[in-house]
Formats: C-alpha cells, sequence, structure tokens
C-alpha cells in the first residue's frame, strides 16, 4: 500500500460527509427535469424509492463488511481466488471508475463554459480541476476525507438559500396526480439512478474503517441526508415551475438560482455555481482514488503518484472524446449502468465468496 | 523536506495561473461592451420582426445618453447580429430588464418569440415583459425628458405598482411558468404613452401566447384579489356608483386572502367559490357613517363587499367571455378531481360555461385618526 495511507481510521462523521459528498454530483442540476419527464407529476416522490434502493444496497454492501470483517475486497477475493483470475475484474473497475471520474468532470466543466465562458476550450478548465483532483487523491483516504469535510462547508451554507423560492413556490402547482404525463422507461431510470451513485465506493474503504467507524451506519445516514437534500431541492424545483415547462428545462436547478436576486447583486447563479465545483471534486476525488487502489492491487510495487499521475492523464485523454454536452450525457448513462451493476454484483460476489470460503473452513476444521 | 515550501509556492503559483488565465481567452472588456438594458418588439412587413434595442453610452459626453438601434429581421438574434454591424461595441444581454411587444405582435403570439430569451443562459429569468399599445419601438425610441435612462424607468414603474398590486408581476419567468400550466393563462401589464411619461394602462390577458383581451388598470386591484393572496394594497372604491354624489372610500395596507372552492352541481359540472378576505385601514372616507360604531362600521364594510362582489363578477363573466383563465380558476378545478376526470373534462372548453361565486368579506382595521 501506498507510503502515505494513514493508519488512522475514518470516524462515523468523517463517513457521512464522505458518502453525502461523493453521491451529491452535478446531476442534481438536472435531477428534477428528468424525474418530471420520466415520471411527471409529483416525481419527486421518486426520490424516496431511490433512498430505499440506495440502502437496500448499503445493507448488501454491509453483509461483506460484516462477514468479511472489515477486510479489504481485495484480500476477501484474493484468499478465493488465484490473482491472475481477478486482474481482468480489477482493470475493468480501474476503467469504469476513472471514466465516471472523467466524465462527473466534463459534464460540470461544460455547464460551466456554457454559462460563463463560451469559447474558451473546456479542457482548459477541466486542466485545473485535475490538478486539484490529482493532489487530493495521493493524500489517501484519511486526509481525503478530511478536505472533503472542508469542502462541504464550504457548499452546504448555500442551503438557506432556497428560502428564496418560497415566495414563488405554490403547492397547487404540485398538483394532486402522482406520476401522471411521464414517460417512464428503464434508461430514464439508470440516468436518474446516477445522481445517487458513488455510495458504493465505501466498498473501497472497508480497510480504513474499525468497529468504531460504523461504516455502514454512518454511510447510510449520509444517503439518507443526500436523499433528503435532493428530495427538498426537487419539491421546491416542481412547486417553483409548472410541470410541463419543467419537462423542457435542461437545467432547473441553474435557472432556478438565476432568479435568486439580492438588492446589491443580480445573476448570482454564477457564483453558486462556482461553489459547485467543491461537490464536483468530490465525487470526482473518490473515483478516482477508487480506481487508483484497484490499480495499486495490480501493479503492487508501483509509485502511488506515479500511479496517481497515470489515472489522471488517462481520464483526461478520455474527456477529449465526448465533446458536448449531451454526448457525455449519453456516456454517463452507459457508465451509469455499469457501475449499477458493480454496486450490486460486487457485494454479492464478496458474500458468496466469504459464505464459500467459511464453509470451506468449517470443513476443514 | 527543505523544499516542501518551494514546492507547495509553485503549485500556489501554477494555481493562480491557472485559475486566471481562462480570464484571456473569453475576455470582456467593459468599455467594448454594448450592454442592452431593453428591447423591444413589433410586427414588420410581410411578416418580420422590428427589433429595437436601447444601451447606455459609456461615453456619457457625447449628447445623447444612450442609443437606440433599429431593424427588421426575422428572428431576434438575427437582429442582434445585424444591430452589431451598427454598433462600435459588442451586444450582450445580460443586464436586459425589460422587453416590450407591439400590441399587433402580442396578438399573433409570443413565445416564438421568447424561445431565445429561455435558451440564452445570460437572459435573466427576472426580465419583465410589457405590452405596448400601439407601436412599441416608438415607446422606445422616444426622450422622456425626466428620465434619462427608460429602462431604469420602465423597471422602476413596473416594480413599484407591482408591490402595490395594481398590476400583476410579468416576467419571463412568470409568463413561461402559466403559459405552460394547464389551468391558468398568462398575464402582462399594458403600457401607454402620456404626454413625456409612460403609464400603465391596462392587464392584458392571453390565451396561450396570444393577447386577447384587457383589462383596464383602475380594476387592477380586483383582479389582484382573484388571482391570488396578497399583503400590501391600495384601492379606492366608489360606493352607490351612478348615483350623484355617491361614496368614495380609500383602503389601504391591504391583506387580502383568497380562497377558491370548487362543488359539484347536481348535473356534475363544478362550481366555482371564490372567498376573498380583506382586510385594511380606512384612510379617507367620505360618506355620512361613523366609523367609531361597529353596526355602522358593519354597515360600510357590507356596502364594500356588494361593491366588490358587483365588480368581480364583472371581470370573471368578461374573463369566460374571452375564454382565457387569467385568475387560474382551472388549477382549482384540477385540484380537485382525479387525473381522469380532469382530462375528460376538457378545461378550456368548459371553462367560459362555469358557474363562478365571489364572495368578499372585508374587515375595516382601524378608520384612522378621526373620531366622529
Amino acid at each position: 500500500m501506498s507510503t502515505l495511507q494513514s493508519s488512522e481510521k475514518l470516524s462515523p462523521y468523517h463517513i457521512v460527509i464522505l458518502v453525502y459528498m461523493t453521491q451529491f454530483g452535478v446531476i442534481i442540476f438536472s435531477l428534477p427535469q428528468l424525474l418530471s419527464k420520466a415520471f411527471g407529476t409529483n416525481g419527486w416522490v421518486m426520490n424516496l424509492i431511490f433512498a430505499i434502493i440506495v440502502i437496500v444496497n448499503m445493507l448488501l454492501i454491509g453483509a461483506a463488511y460484516w462477514m468479511g470483517k472489515g477486510k479489504s475486497i481485495f484480500v476477501i477475493l484474493e484468499r478465493a481466488m488465484p490473482r491472475i483470475m481477478l486482474y481482468p475484474l480489477y482493470l475493468f473497475l480501474m476503467f469504469v471508475w476513472s471514466v465516471l471520474g472523467c466524465l462527473v468532470a466534463k459534464e460540470y466543466v461544460l455547464i460551466f463554459q456554457m454559462i460563463a465562458f463560451p469559447t474558451t476550450h473546456p479542457m482548459f478548465f477541466k486542466i485545473a480541476l485535475d490538478l486539484l483532483v490529482f493532489w487530493l487523491m495521493i493524500q489517501g483516504i484519511y486526509n481525503i476525507s478530511k478536505s472533503i469535510t472542508m469542502l462541504f462547508y464550504l457548499t452546504i451554507w448555500m442551503l438557506p438559500v432556497v428560502c428564496f423560492f418560497y415566495a414563488d413556490f405554490s403547492w397547487s402547482r404540485l398538483t394532486p396526480f402522482f406520476f401522471r404525463e411521464g414517460q417512464p422507461s428503464p434508461v430514464e431510470f439508470v440516468n436518474i439512478f446516477a445522481s445517487y451513485l458513488g455510495y458504493e465506493l465505501i466498498l473501497m474503504v472497508f480497510p480504513y474503517t474499525d468497529k468504531k467507524s460504523k461504516l455502514i451506519k454512518s454511510s447510510i445516514i449520509g444517503s439518507l441526508l443526500l436523499a433528503f437534500i435532493y428530495t427538498y431541492l426537487c419539491i421546491i424545483t416542481f412547486g417553483f415551475f409548472s410541470l410541463r415547462q419543467l419537462q423542457r428545462m435542461a437545467f432547473p436547478l441553474l435557472d432556478l438560482m438565476a432568479y435568486i436576486k439580492f438588492p446589491f447583486i443580480e445573476r448570482v447563479e454564477n457564483l453558486f455555481f462556482g461553489a459547485f465545483l467543491f461537490t464536483t471534486v468530490a465525487t470526482v476525488v473518490m473515483y478516482l482514488w477508487s480506481a487508483q487502489e484497484t490499480a495499486l492491487q495490480v501493479f503492487k510495487r508501483a509509485n502511488v503518484k506515479l500511479v496517481a499521475g497515470v489515472l489522471v492523464i488517462f481520464a483526461y485523454v478520455i474527456a477529449f472524446i465526448p465533446d458536448t454536452l449531451s454526448d457525455v450525457q449519453h456516456w454517463l448513462g452507459l457508465f451509469a449502468q455499469l457501475e449499477i451493476g458493480i454496486a450490486f454484483i460486487l457485494p454479492l460476489l464478496l458474500v458468496v465468496v466469504l459464505a464459500f470460503t467459511k464453509n470451506k473452513k468449517e470443513a476443514a476444521s | 523536506m527543505k523544499n516542501a515550501p518551494i514546492r507547495l509556492r509553485r503549485a500556489l503559483i501554477c494555481m493562480l495561473l491557472l485559475l486566471f488565465m481562462p480570464g484571456c481567452g473569453d475576455q470582456r472588456i467593459l468599455e467594448k461592451l454594448g450592454f442592452v438594458q431593453a428591447s423591444s418588439y413589433d410586427l414588420g412587413e410581410n411578416g418580420q420582426l422590428e427589433v429595437t434595442i436601447t444601451m447606455p453610452k459609456a461615453d456619457q459626453n457625447a449628447g445623447q445618453r444612450r442609443d437606440v438601434l433599429s431593424l427588421m429581421a426575422r428572428t431576434g438574434k438575427e437582429a442582434r447580429v445585424k444591430l452589431t454591424r451598427e454598433s462600435n461595441l459588442q451586444l450582450v444581454s445580460g443586464q436586459l430588464r425589460n422587453s416590450l411587444f407591439g400590441m399587433s405582435l402580442a396578438r399573433k403570439g409570443l413565445l416564438k418569440h421568447l424561445d431565445t430569451f429561455q435558451r440564452d443562459p445570460s437572459i435573466s429569468p427576472r426580465v419583465k415583459l410589457s405590452v405596448v399599445r400601439g407601436n412599441a419601438k416608438s415607446m422606445l425610441e422616444r426622450n422622456y425628458p425626466n428620465q434619462p435612462i427608460i429602462s431604469r424607468y420602465i423597471e422602476g414603474l413596473l416594480q413599484k405598482e407591482s408591490m402595490g398590486q395594481n398590476i400583476p408581476v410579468s416576467t419571463l419567468y412568470t409568463f413561461i411558468r402559466d403559459y405552460y400550466d394547464d389551468g391558468i393563462d398568462p398575464v402582462m401589464p399594458v403600457l401607454r404613452n402620456k404626454s413625456d411619461n409612460i403609464i400603465i394602462d391596462g392587464i392584458a390577458l392571453f390565451r396561450g401566447d396570444k393577447y386577447i383581451a384587457e383589462i383596464p388598470a383602475d380594476d387592477g386591484m380586483v383582479f389582484s384579489f382573484l388571482r391570488g393572496s396578497f399583503k400590501l394594497g391600495e384601492l379606492s372604491i366608489h360606493l352607490s356608483e351612478g348615483e350623484p354624489g355617491g361614496d368614495t372610500v380609500m383602503i389601504t395596507s391591504i391583506v387580502s386572502k383568497r380562497k377558491v372552492r370548487v362543488s359539484r352541481s347536481a348535473e356534475g359540472a363544478p362550481e366555482i367559490t371564490i372567498q376573498v378576505r380583506l382586510k385594511g385601514t380606512v384612510i379617507e372616507y367620505t360618506g355620512g357613517l361613523s366609523l367609531d360604531r361597529p353596526a355602522e362600521k358593519h354597515t360600510l364594510e357590507k356596502q364594500i363587499d356588494k361593491e366588490l362582489v358587483k365588480e368581480a363578477n364583472e371581470m370573471i363573466a368578461f374573463m369566460q367571455k374571452h375564454k382565457t383563465d387569467a385568475i387560474g380558476i382551472g388549477i382549482a378545478v384540477r385540484n380537485h378531481m382525479s387525473y381522469g376526470a380532469w382530462k375528460q373534462m376538457k378545461w378550456p372548453e368548459m371553462y367560459p360555461t362555469v358557474k363562478v361565486k365571489c364572495n368578499f368579506h372585508f374587515e375595516i382595521m382601524n378608520a384612522g385618526k378621526v373620531v366622529e
């Protein structure tokens, strides 16, 4: 493992924020629109369903955590089968996580470019973001979680700003109908669930926790916090815009922020959007850090900085390919499908492996 | 370890460079920008659009304090491209505050022209929209001796009047929101020139995105009572109108609460009751009742209620006649039934025939400093 890794274990407080920040991403800007398009009237209710799916998944991860007594997933897997067989899996995980990280960053950068710097090359901004990500990811998870806690406080102050919309919010605009005038499809479902992804990365922090960390409980609290904030923002958006208006807005949350007017300043959405950089950085760092942890299993003797550098450059190069916002969103949808697969199948595989090795041990004794 | 501070400094310099360098890419030099503050759209010849913009001049010594440019184009954005050729400045719409639409254009529908307003991220959803009686261009072109900056003048006028509830708020956001909602139609204020000033002349009622009819500005307060709840408003009522020497009451600090009740008639058609509860202070009363005595105060309240009910009924009948649901009765009806029944009802067709009853309940909080 890395020489920079701290031996200190994560605290429950840091885990709550880590999970929340990893999950909170740029998709929130289009989430109300995605919900209104797929589920129609009162689509915000679906947030609760997604939260339940996350918790079920988290309990599955919990089963692997408890059965494996907090051992690293790599240790669990490598005990059961030869490493050479696991390499394809490791490479696959590495690939998916680093590409997901780069797509999230690229989406943020493209939206930023749209509202602020229309003719500057977006990859120029991405260099700045990737450098920050690189410096963070080589610090090890303990320091990452501390930094993310700081980033959390740099963004959470924006929540009270939502009070601005109470005056134009109307319950009657929500309508008493549930899930009418939407076009639900499995693809839309996955696209929306993508806004909840990120929690599954706690699979990678197993070895950095102990009993005091209360990993699963803290993670569930973190994603409940996220579900609460998502639901709150979505209710406000559904009551602020009319349904068909919402269905055709690409980034309703941006429009919502554009509506804020202070007596001394108007058009503050650019400032607010800038602050969302922090939540994006948190998500990207966690994906790339997970890819880095996996890479270190394949290249055991490699230098952490080298691995991190290669991954960041790889992600940067990949990000060149999808160059419009719709391309990025399309790719994000595809990779979210893979990630949902990983989120459910990987812990399931761990549970099976653990049950199998336990049986073998019992039989041997 | 000795090199650590140097390395840190280098990293920091790197970060700062990266942070500020994008500024060189998309330059916005204040002196070279033309901030479009107000724009107007009129129906031109051959279905073309006559677009006019006004922006303040950076060089204020040049005599005129603002530039007004105008031309014919197919769309608003095409006009901007062409207008840029007429100006030494780069036109930007981030400071756009007002957009005016000529009456003839409003009659043909505005949604098409609002597309760019919704699409362009630099345009604020708070841009105020108004209809101009006659030609919008001439309103924008004209010089107002007392008001050198016309966009600020119009914005202030609309802001103040909508705060006092004399006209509804009409921004890009409210117009689009109500256009896409299925139980309400959008509205806009109507402006017109009056000697050297601009005056609010009425409230334009839309069906979809088309101007249909108008309510006189004097009835703006009653319209506000029917459209929603609010605080802060002023109202002057002529009691026993038509008779010679009718009394006048002026009420201020009005707090209004509106409730819409929906019931079903024996045939199953919806019947609507709009219940408005008002509280306010009397600051002028020319009649003979003594407002100290509870019974007489109550009589005056009843007289006011009666007058308001009369005006409200007339207004609703007018809107029903023109098939425009500007006060959002449809929203209340929709929220009182199942989805299937709502879709089956075909509200726009049903609306003109629906029975609407208005109830006003006015309460005088105090009658000022006079005791009689």
